[in-house]
């Protein structure tokens, strides 16, 4: 049929949000929120604790039903899957294990549920650093040693979907390096990947695309690399030892001149070759030129700032939601 | 906005898809059970406890022997002492009685089961086979036989008319018939009964068991010795057949011994209108009255149960306290497949151990107790592989695991330990405690409508309806008969499973 071999085959590695509804009590926790993650990408989706982030994820896995709207892993609602962890890896909460149970036993009793080979504990095991950890009872694990053993059981059944909730949460810098690494790799095998943050800074040489997310409303869904060229815009970053001098200078010549910190500035309104010929004529020191290239972080806050109802309430946790 | 176009080839898991099947769902949740150190730890202190507790309560039980018990044909104790008017019977033939009166002749009320009526018996020894049909005062006419064989005649009020009664020996066979008029005859049943050949004796006899009323209330309990001695008047004697020696004796069987200090002895009056008048004490019935010494040797169950209750609970409600109930649901979207694993698993856990520990117990406890005196012919030796004893110990097993599904169910309800094991404790032990005090009637409809009920499946001792009994909580005593009240745990546990069915399925994990 053709329903079930080519639609499906196109679509098996992505995750439709389709105008998702999900409200407890007189909490509306995701209001009308659609997007889409495709393969090959890693999507970060992005909001302030109490944005949503969460329970859309527990919708797409069919943990929680919604109100209205439609969650569809490769095109089907998550209860019609009949081998669920070979089409989606999920870690919600790296904590939900039981303490007196056995990092590797974790493992086993989930891959029991699907059949799979006992090799392939052992696989996923060695592939996030917890071979001898795994030998050892849950409730001793630091959060670091959770999280790894949270995407060991994610990646057991060698999905093309994975839904991390929070996973940086908790890793020391060797483990952050580690788990960009892990899932650069897993994207360039064309795995649809969704990663949420608080934090867009963890997201920074991650993500390819975002999906940002406040008071469970979409307010962006973007390439990367397009936000960051609006962002960055045409501005000129200039290190020098005379600050004072080269924003006269510059500004008399039509820059706009921003204060970075003591010694840097950005410029805009002025190319780059035309500001080394400036400050070259009038002798004013200078160490760097080149085109200012903003942060995850800065392109966040100026699409936040735009937001105007989301950064008008300041973002704390659930009451940030409630109506 | 613009996405940079991609030729991204989808990714495809390499692991071979194999379908999800209830076996692999029924390993992974024994694969969380034993895993969990502490669990198995629970469930083997389970068993030792029950083990032990059995083992502790029949060291505690002794008995001296009482004066020797006598035994009915079919190997139970029975009593067997009533006034008896008796001749012999060679072969076949035919008695004929009307009943007229009975009465109270003791002053303290006539017992329901009082008995007055013509019987055909293999002897004069008690416990010897016999058959005979009566008329009682609250249960109509009856034709018993062999003390546990009891048959419903027609209902009949003594004080208003009287009641013929007629028992025919036709070959091996014995006919009950039951008349109001002498006229009309109806049969009340045909029994052959073993050991009744050649000559046995037939005539008029009168037994009237002690019956005690128990009232009770908060902080007491009073019992009120009813009579033991009751006057029946018969009429319209008649007798048919071959008779070896002489007309009428009298005979009161099972004196001097029967009822101990308060026996007196039996008389019977003939006028010369034919009007014969026994007064007597003593019943023709099974005794019901000696411990039972099945039931007491399962006193670790009790125990052993909490610990069921606490695994019950905890399989499930960690799962909810650490949030890994929604891995459960992640790997598994059939939640109804997931609590049918979880059921079994459990059920299959608790019942294993439960019978181990039950059979072990019992076997245990039942040396002792013969060691302690209780020994055969007072009390039965028991089989492991017979019944009441198999029942007993399957029962028990059973009572274990249905409380456990009641406790996994209630968890998934209620998602919280501490509320489910507080919830099944008030509903399987609390009223159990509460029978001990609470008024009689109020506590017996606590043991047939609670889940408690099913205690009675460890219940040795038959209790038949032709004998009058006060079912007293604290004597180990269940209203229910042993299966109808494991039926009463049954009915417990798959309500609650119903329930958390409709409850995991409608809520958010």
């Amino acid at each position: 049929m053709s329903h079930t071999t080519g639609a499906t085959d196109a679509a098996e590695a992505t995750i439709e949000v389709r105008d998702l509804r999900k409200r407890f009590g007189r909490t509306l926790a995701v209001d009308g929120l659609s997007f889409t993650v495709e393969p090959g990408t890693v999507t970060g989706f992005v909001g302030p604790n109490g944005a949503g982030k969460s329970t859309t994820m527990r919708t797409v896995l069919g943990l929680d039903a919604p109100d209205s709207g439609q969650a569809l892993i490769g095109g089907r609602p998550y209860h019609a899957l009949r081998t669920p962890l070979l089409e989606v890896g999920a870690l919600l909460d790296a904590a939900a294990l039981h303490p007196s149970r056995r990092g590797r036993d974790h493992l086993r009793w989930l891959a029991h549920s699907h059949g799979l080979p006992m090799r392939r504990v052992d696989e996923v095991l060695e592939q996030v650093g917890m071979e001898q950890a795994s030998r050892r009872r849950a409730g001793g694990y630091s959060l670091g040693m959770r999280q790894r053993l949270g995407i060991a059981a994610a990646l057991l059944g060698d999905p093309p979907v994975l839904l991390l909730d929070e996973p940086v949460n908790g890793l020391d810098p060797e483990g952050i390096q580690w788990i960009r690494t892990l899932l650069r790799h897993l994207a360039s095998e064309g795995r649809a990947i969704l990663v949420s943050s608080h934090l867009m800074s963890e997201l920074e040489d991650t993500a390819d695309h975002l999906v940002v997310i406040g008071r469970g409303r979409l307010i962006a869904d973007t390439a990367v690399a397009d936000l960051l060229t609006a962002a960055s815009g045409d501005r000129v970053r200039l290190r020098t030892s005379s600050r004072t001098e080269a924003m006269e200078l510059l500004a008399r010549e039509g820059g706009t001149v921003a204060v970075i910190d003591r010694d840097t500035l950005t410029v805009t309104g002025l190319p780059a070759e035309r500001i080394v010929e400036l400050l070259g004529a009038s002798r004013v020191p200078f160490a760097e030129v080149g085109a200012h290239r903003a942060t995850l972080e800065e392109a966040y806050m100026e699409l936040t700032r735009d937001a105007v109802e989301f950064t008008s309430t300041p973002a704390s946790d659930a009451d940030e939601v409630t109506r | 906005m613009t996405t940079p176009t991609k030729t991204v080839q989808p990714y495809r898991s390499a692991l071979h898809p194999t379908r999800a099947g209830f076996g692999r769902l029924l390993r992974a949740e024994w694969t969380k059970f034993w895993t969990v150190r502490a669990w198995l730890l629970v469930l083997a202190v389970a068993a030792v406890v029950t083990v032990v507790i059995s083992q502790m309560g029949a060291s505690g039980s002794t008995t001296g022997g009482g004066p020797p018990v006598v035994v009915g044909p079919g190997g139970e104790v029975v009593n067997d002492s009533f006034r008896f008017t008796h001749r012999t019977l060679t072969g076949d033939g035919t008695i004929t009685a009307r009943v007229t009166g009975l009465k109270d002749a003791s002053g303290k009320g006539l017992g329901p089961w009082t008995k007055a009526g013509i019987i055909v018996k293999s002897s004069l020894k008690q416990g010897s086979p016999y058959v005979a049909v009566m008329a009682t005062p609250a249960h109509g006419v009856r034709m018993q036989w062999n003390f546990t064989h009891d048959t419903a005649g027609p209902s009949s009020d003594l004080a208003k008319a009287p009641q013929w009664l007629r028992l025919k020996r036709l070959g091996g066979k014995l006919t009950g018939y039951a008349s109001v008029d002498g006229e009309k005859w109806t049969q009340l049943g045909e029994v052959g009964v073993g050991g009744m050949r050649g000559t046995v004796q037939v005539g008029l006899f009168l037994a009237a068991p002690v019956h005690e009323i128990v009232h009770r209330s908060f902080g007491g309990t009073s019992e009120v010795a009813g009579s033991g001695q009751a006057t029946g008047t018969f009429d319209r004697l008649t007798f048919q057949g071959k008779s070896t020696a002489g007309g009428w004796t009298d005979t009161d069987i099972g004196a001097p011994t029967a009822d101990g200090p308060n026996s007196q002895p039996g008389t019977t009056t003939v006028s010369p209108t034919g009007t014969y008048t026994l007064t007597g004490q003593g019943d023709i019935a099974p005794d019901e009255n000696s411990p039972d010494t099945v039931q007491m040797s399962f006193q670790g169950v009790f125990m052993g149960l909490l610990f069921m209750v606490a695994l019950g609970t905890l399989f499930v409600t960690t799962e909810y306290k650490r949030g890994l109930i929604r891995t459960t649901f992640t790997a598994t979207p059939s939640r109804l497949k997931v609590l049918a694993a979880k059921t079994t698993v459990i059920a299959a856990i608790t019942f294993t151990t439960g019978l181990l520990a039950t059979a072990i117990g019992f076997t245990l406890a039942q040396k002792t107790l013969r060691s302690n005196g209780f020994k055969s012919p007072e009390f039965p030796d028991l089989s492991l592989l017979e019944n009441p004893a198999l029942r007993a110990v399957v029962g028990s097993a059973v009572l274990l695991s249905l409380v456990a599904v009641l406790a996994l169910s209630l968890g998934v309800v209620l998602r919280n330990s501490a509320g489910t094991i507080a919830t099944v404790v008030v509903l399987v032990i609390l009223p159990q405690i509460l029978s001990f005090a609470l008024p009689l009637p109020v506590a017996q409809w606590l043991l047939r409508v609670t889940p408690a009920a099913a205690f009675a499946v460890q219940q040795g001792v038959t209790y038949y309806p032709q004998v009058q009994h006060n079912c007293l909580p604290e004597s180990g005593c269940y209203p229910l008969s042993p299966y109808n009240g494991l039926a009463v745990l049954v009915a417990y546990a798959a309500a609650a499973l119903l329930l958390a069915a409709w409850t995991v399925r409608r809520r958010d994990a």
